[in-house]
C-alpha cells in the first residue's frame, strides 16, 4: 500500500495497479471507515479499482495530519461491505444492441450463446466514473470480450448495454462512445432530481436479466415518463 | 417586485455557476463550478453576497442583460462595459433600475469573466449545487431570451463598491509559471520525461475546455510501465498524460476518473491562472512541495479575507513602494 500526494487537496491510497475482488472490497471498507469517522477536514472520498481518493480542505489541515489521522483506519479489513444486488432487465440484439452478431462473429459464438454468457454472472460495482451513474463492472466472462469499435458512435442511447475488451457496463446518459452495443436497458442510471441520483453505488453486485420489446417500452414509460423513441 | 434579468444576447458561453458540486463524485458526478474561483469570489464580494453564491460565467464575450426591476451588479474581468449605453467600471458594483440594459464587451485578457448579482441568481439546485454541467442535463448554457431571477437581497450599501486595479488579477501577458505538485504516477515516467516536463514550455492549445486543457510542447518519455494505468481518481488540477507525451491539465468539468499516468497536479492557487490562459499561452511548471503549495494556498486565503474586508469598507488598502516595486498593502482587522 502507498500514500501519495495528489495536489495539495487529495490524499491517493493505492494498493497497486491490480483489478481483484478482494482489493476493492478492502478499497470499500476503507472508504467507508473513513466517513464515518466525520472527520470535520474531508470533502469526500472516491473510490477506484484499486485505489482510493481522500479529499480534504487544504485550509483547515495540512497533507501530513490526514496522513496520521486515516493511518490506523487503513488496516479496515474484514469489514467486507456486501452490496446490494440489483436486477438489470435488458433487451438484448436488433436495434437495441447492435453490435451483438459481431460480438458472437468475433467470438465463434450464437446470439443466444452471447445472451446467456452475458447475463449470467452476479457483476460486483468496482466504481463510478467516466459519466455520472457509470458503474465500472467486473466479473465479466471473457468468452465474449470483444474490442471497442474502431471509430466511436457519435449518439450512444442512454441505458445501452456495451463491451470493450474484457469490460461490460451501461452508458447511463446519451454521450458519444466506442463500446459494442450488445442491448439496452429501460431502467434510468442517472436522475439528478433523485437522492442518491444514480441507480448502482459503489460495492453494489449487479444481475442483468434478458426480457421482451414490449416488456422494455412499458418499464421504460414508468422510469423516463415518456416513450422511448 | 420579483427581480428579473432577461438576456438579449448571448454571444458565446454563458453558464451559471456556484462552487461546484461537492460529495457527489463517488457516483461519478465531476465537481463543476466556477473556473476561476478568484475572480468569481471578488465578483460575489463586490455585490455583498458569500464568495459562493450563483452567478454567471462567460467565456470571452459577454453578454446583454436588461433589468425589469432594480439590482445590483459587478462585472468582473479585462472588458469594457456599459450601462444604458453609457461605460462603467468593470471590478465595481452598481445599481440598475428597471428598464436599464447593460452590456458586457469581449475581454482584452483572460478566458472567463463573471457578473455577479446582489442576492444571487436564483436556479434550481440539482445535486446541492446550481453549477451547470450540461453533459449531465445539470442545468444548460443560458441563450437568448431566457429569464433568470435573482435572490432578494436588501440593496442599499451594496453599490459603489470598488476594487482598485493593482487588488486584481492579471490574467494579461503570453507567458505564464504554474506550480505543481509533482506525482502520484512518478514510475511511469522516465527521469527524462520527468526533467522534460519542469523545464519546457507548453502551448495552451485551442483543444481547450471546461473539462480539461491540452498542452502542446514537448513530448514528455514514459517508462517501461507505460502511458495507461489502471483507471484511479483524479483531481481538476491533475496533469494526465497519454501516450503522445502531451500533457492534459484537468478543469472543473473533467470527469472523476481517468485511465492515463498523472505526472503532476496543478496547485490550487494557481489553478486560476492557468483556467485564465488562452490558446497559445506558454506555460512553465515549477515543482513545490505539498506543505509549500499548501502555504501558498493559505496566503492566498488570507488576501482573499482581506479583499473582501477591504470591500466591506472593514480595511484600509495602501499603496507601499518598497525598492522601486508598488506593494499594497492592508491595514485594519479583518472581522
Amino acid at each position: 500500500m502507498k500514500i501519495k500526494p495528489l495536489g495539495d487537496s487529495a490524499l491517493l491510497v493505492s494498493f497497486g495497479e491490480v483489478i481483484d475482488d478482494e482489493v476493492n472490497v478492502r478499497v470499500h471498507a476503507i472508504a467507508r471507515a473513513i466517513e464515518e469517522s466525520n472527520f470535520e477536514w474531508l470533502v469526500e472520498t472516491v473510490p477506484a479499482y484499486s485505489s482510493l481518493l481522500v479529499i480534504y480542505d487544504p485550509l483547515k489541515v495540512s497533507h501530513s495530519e490526514v496522513e496520521v489521522s486515516i493511518g490506523p483506519l487503513l488496516n479496515a479489513e474484514g469489514r467486507a461491505f456486501e452490496g446490494r444486488l440489483i436486477e438489470i432487465p435488458v433487451v438484448y440484439g436488433s436495434s437495441y444492441g447492435p453490435d451483438i452478431e459481431f460480438v458472437a462473429n468475433y467470438n465463434g459464438l450464437s446470439v443466444d450463446d452471447v445472451i446467456e454468457i452475458h447475463s449470467k454472472p452476479v457483476y460486483r460495482v468496482y466504481f463510478l466514473g467516466f459519466l455520472p451513474g457509470f458503474a465500472y463492472l467486473g466479473g465479466m466472462d471473457e468468452r465474449i470480450a470483444t474490442p471497442r469499435l474502431g471509430k466511436p458512435r457519435l449518439k450512444v442511447p442512454a441505458g445501452s448495454v456495451g463491451i470493450a475488451g474484457k469490460q461490460t457496463g451501461i452508458y447511463p446518459l446519451e454521450s458519444p462512445g466506442g463500446w459494442r452495443l450488445i442491448g439496452r436497458t429501460p431502467l434510468r442510471l442517472f436522475s439528478p432530481a433523485k437522492e442518491p441520483p444514480t441507480l448502482l453505488q459503489p460495492g453494489d453486485r449487479v444481475k442483468f436479466v434478458p426480457i421482451e420489446e414490449s416488456e422494455f417500452r412499458e418499464i421504460y414509460l414508468e422510469e423516463w415518463g415518456e416513450g422511448v423513441d | 417586485m420579483k427581480a428579473l434579468i432577461e438576456l438579449l444576447r448571448v454571444p458565446s458561453l454563458l453558464t451559471i455557476q456556484d462552487a461546484g458540486r461537492k460529495g457527489y463524485r463517488k457516483l461519478g458526478v465531476p465537481v463543476s463550478g466556477y473556473m476561476d474561483d478568484y475572480s468569481a469570489r471578488i465578483a460575489n464580494y463586490l455585490v455583498g453576497n458569500p464568495g459562493n453564491t450563483p452567478l454567471l460565467e462567460f467565456l470571452i464575450a459577454g453578454p446583454s442583460v436588461r433589468f425589469n426591476a432594480s439590482a445590483v451588479f459587478a462585472v468582473v474581468g479585462d472588458v469594457e462595459v456599459r450601462l444604458n449605453g453609457v461605460p462603467i467600471e468593470p471590478w465595481t458594483s452598481h445599481w440598475a433600475k428597471r428598464g436599464d440594459i447593460l452590456e458586457v464587451g469581449t475581454l482584452k485578457s483572460g478566458l472567463y469573466g463573471y457578473i455577479a448579482f446582489a442576492g444571487g441568481i436564483k436556479c434550481e439546485r440539482l445535486l446541492e449545487s446550481c453549477s451547470t454541467y450540461p453533459r449531465a442535463n445539470l442545468g444548460r448554457p443560458l441563450r437568448t431570451g431566457d429569464r433568470l431571477s435573482l435572490g432578494h437581497a436588501l440593496l442599499t450599501g451594496r453599490e459603489g463598491r470598488y476594487l482598485p486595479p493593482e487588488l486584481r488579477p492579471d490574467y494579461s501577458g503570453n507567458k505564464r509559471e504554474i506550480r505543481v505538485v509533482l506525482g502520484p504516477n512518478l514510475e511511469h515516467f522516465t527521469e527524462k520525461g520527468i526533467e522534460t516536463f519542469l523545464s519546457e514550455t507548453y502551448t495552451v492549445t485551442p483543444e481547450s475546455d471546461r473539462m480539461g486543457y491540452r498542452l502542446e510542447g514537448p513530448a514528455i518519455e514514459h517508462s517501461k510501465a507505460g502511458a495507461d494505468i489502471v483507471t484511479e481518481p483524479l483531481l481538476p488540477g491533475a496533469v494526465q498524460v497519454p501516450a503522445n507525451g502531451k500533457p492534459i491539465v484537468m478543469m472543473r468539468d473533467a470527469q472523476t476518473t481517468g485511465g492515463y499516468a498523472k505526472i503532476a497536479t496543478v496547485v490550487s492557487a494557481d489553478l486560476h491562472l492557468l483556467a485564465q490562459s488562452r490558446p497559445g499561452m506558454k506555460v512553465r511548471f515549477r515543482a513545490v512541495g505539498v506543505e509549500e503549495a499548501q502555504e501558498i494556498l493559505g496566503r492566498l486565503e488570507k488576501r482573499m479575507e482581506a479583499i473582501r474586508a477591504f470591500l466591506e469598507g472593514k480595511m484600509r488598502a495602501y499603496k507601499v513602494k518598497v525598492g522601486g516595486k508598488e506593494f499594497t498593502a492592508f491595514a485594519g482587522k479583518v472581522k
